[in-house]
């Protein structure tokens, strides 16, 4: 338990060191600032159902890019740089179990890639007020979205630290984390779309739909609705690629 | 303290470690020399359970390094060869870090920290980065780090590599200080090194142990020992007189300077012809200007053991095994 929370906090300490987060953080935000700016206008202007405003709040395109580019961003140092450096013989000649360090990582990367959403929620409250919307907000779907986010970039996050572990080059972790999320992004729809006229068994279609990351983004999470099966689906993913990466770690043993 | 028996270390096909034994007592220094890729860096990991051995056993202060990896590394400081830190830490952050990390309780890791930074005499770059400071810091920073949850144990890798002489003969008092109350292994291919700070010394090449001694039992151990004759007689009888004592081998004249010859002698381990000699040259009635036992340095006991070795093998063998 130490090891872990000494390692979360030296770790999250070294993301507020690095310029890059900045960079990230300032990206993010005014790409949001564009597309809350968007949809605030639509939907004063076509009269939308403001109930409507919070599902829509949460995954707008510039999501895209915090879920797929920056997750990648945050976790391909953890391990590469540490085998790059070799400072990964001094971390692991010391008294710590491989899975706590694994966790600490993980761990201080979730905390960073939520407080960079942090600050989206705040403004949803100030747009509920004042003179922007005016309108009380649900705000249920607002919570479920964040829950969805949270355990999706959980799952992202533990396959960027997987890349890391694999590798001591720093754009390969981050370039295959990215490929991968992709992946996972648009992967499950794209072949939803080229099956759809398609003789295919029941079984592959239910596969996809189980899988398809962004539907439950939009249609699940962001309405309201929380699937256990899909919870399940994000925690055991997250389970996999961590035990992967202890794994990782251990395989300098084996050679 | 530290008990090795028949330890192999092979990547893929290249045996590393090739069946070393040693032990290491408490209390003792002991220096851990070889040539560049002689294995001891390996050896050193597998200590610190950084790679696990092939075959073999080590046990590190009562723990096997592989049922019991994380008591052995509770109770090993280690400075690994580069001294690899993290650059965006200060010197103090660092440490502090580290004790965390290796479990000091934290109302002791302040005084921890401090009693460390003191006795590397670090104290003056506590604010400075890691990576801003001067390379010689950086090894002491390193110890530091070693040191900070007061292991009984320290293995250090090459802890003067690529330092200044200054520098250098700091860190060498440092870990002849450190000996006072640690059980200390630190590798090194220089042996002026080896020989001023440790009690006993290890002489590893090509994955095997060559030598286990005290630096003098080394020295009586090498080939080079000589006895050396100056007087006022002939070559021939010169020899002749030389000839013949216990222990020593062919004379041979090696200078000549007016009527004196200067002879040289080889003569075996633990031999000391010198009384005989000079009754000999009495007898002669030589007039004798020099007499005197030369013994090895330890560089040449080095050489000995590790090219030298490496000659006799190819010598043998009729062709070079580096092709092996």
């Amino acid at each position: 338990m130490n090891v872990i929370l000494t390692t979360l906090r030296k770790e999250l300490a070294s993301y507020f060191y690095n310029p890059v987060a900045y960079v990230i953080a300032v990206l993010f935000y005014l790409f949001r600032g564009v597309d809350v700016q968007a949809l605030t206008e639509s939907m004063a202007r076509y009269g939308s159902d403001l109930d409507l405003y919070t599902t829509y709040y949460v995954f707008r395109p510039s999501s895209n890019f915090m879920i797929v580019l920056v997750p990648p961003i945050l976790t391909m140092r953890v391990f590469a740089e540490e085998k790059r450096t070799g400072s990964l013989e001094v971390l692991m000649t010391a008294p710590v179990r491989d899975v706590e360090v694994v966790l600490g990582k993980w761990l201080a990367a979730v905390a960073f890639f939520a407080i960079l959403w942090l600050p989206t929620l705040p403004l949803l409250w100030g747009l509920s007020t004042g003179p922007f919307l005016d309108a009380p907000l649900s705000f249920g779907p607002a919570a479920a979205a964040y829950l969805g986010l949270t355990l999706l970039g959980a799952f992202l996050l533990a396959a960027g630290c997987f890349t890391s572990s694999l590798t001591d080059n720093l754009l390969l972790a981050a370039l295959s984390a990215m490929l991968f999320n992709t992946a996972v992004m648009a992967g499950p729809g794209l072949a939803q779309t080229f099956i759809a006229d398609q003789n295919v068994p029941a079984w592959a279609e239910t596969l996809l739909e189980q899988i398809n990351v962004a539907d439950h983004l939009t249609n699940w999470f962001a309405r309201g609705l929380v699937d256990t099966s899909q919870i399940v689906f994000y925690l055991a993913g997250t389970a996999f690629f961590l035990f992967m990466t202890v794994k990782s770690l251990e395989s300098r043993r084996w050679r | 303290m530290i008990r090795v028996e028949n330890l192999v270390k092979h990547f893929g096909r290249t045996r590393a470690v090739d069946g070393i034994s040693f032990e290491v007592q408490p209390g003792e220094v002991v220096g851990f020399l070889g040539p560049n890729g002689a294995g001891k860096t390996t050896t050193l990991r597998v200590l610190t359970c950084y790679h696990p051995a092939s075959r073999g056993l080590a046990e590190v202060a009562g723990h096997d390094v592989r049922r019991a990896s994380v008591p052995v590394r509770r109770s090993v400081g280690y400075l690994p060869e580069n001294v690899p830190i993290y650059p965006d830490l200060r010197v103090e952050e660092y440490l502090q870090y580290r004790a965390a990390l290796k479990g000091v309780p934290k109302r002791e890791r302040r005084a921890a920290v401090e009693h460390a930074m003191e006795r590397c005499d670090i104290t003056d770059v506590r604010r400075k980065l890691v990576g801003h400071v001067s390379r010689g810091y950086r090894q002491r920073v390193g110890l530091a780090d070693a040191l900070v949850a007061r292991p009984p144990i320290l293995i250090l890798d090459e802890p003067t590599a690529g330092l200044d002489p200054n520098q250098r003969r700091r860190i060498k008092a440092l870990v002849r200080d450190l000996a006072a109350d640690h059980t200390v292994l630190f590798s090194s291919h220089i042996l002026p090194e080896v020989q001023d700070v440790s009690s006993r010394i290890l002489v590893i090449h090509r994955g095997t142990i060559r030598a286990d001694g005290t630096p003098q039992e080394l020295l009586e151990l090498s080939r080079g020992r000589r006895l050396v004759v100056t007087a006022a007689l002939l070559g021939a009888d010169l020899c002749a007189a030389l000839r013949g004592m216990a222990g020593v081998g062919e004379p041979q004249i090696v200078a000549e300077e007016g009527k004196y010859r200067t002879a040289e002698v080889p003569v075996d381990a633990h031999a000391d012809p010198r009384d005989e000699a000079f009754t000999r040259l009495a007898a002669a009635g030589a007039a004798l200007r020099e007499l005197r036992l030369e013994l090895p340095t330890l560089e040449d006991c080095f050489q000995q053991l590790t090219e030298g070795a490496d000659e006799a093998q190819a010598a043998t063998s009729g062709d070079g095994e580096e092709a092996a």
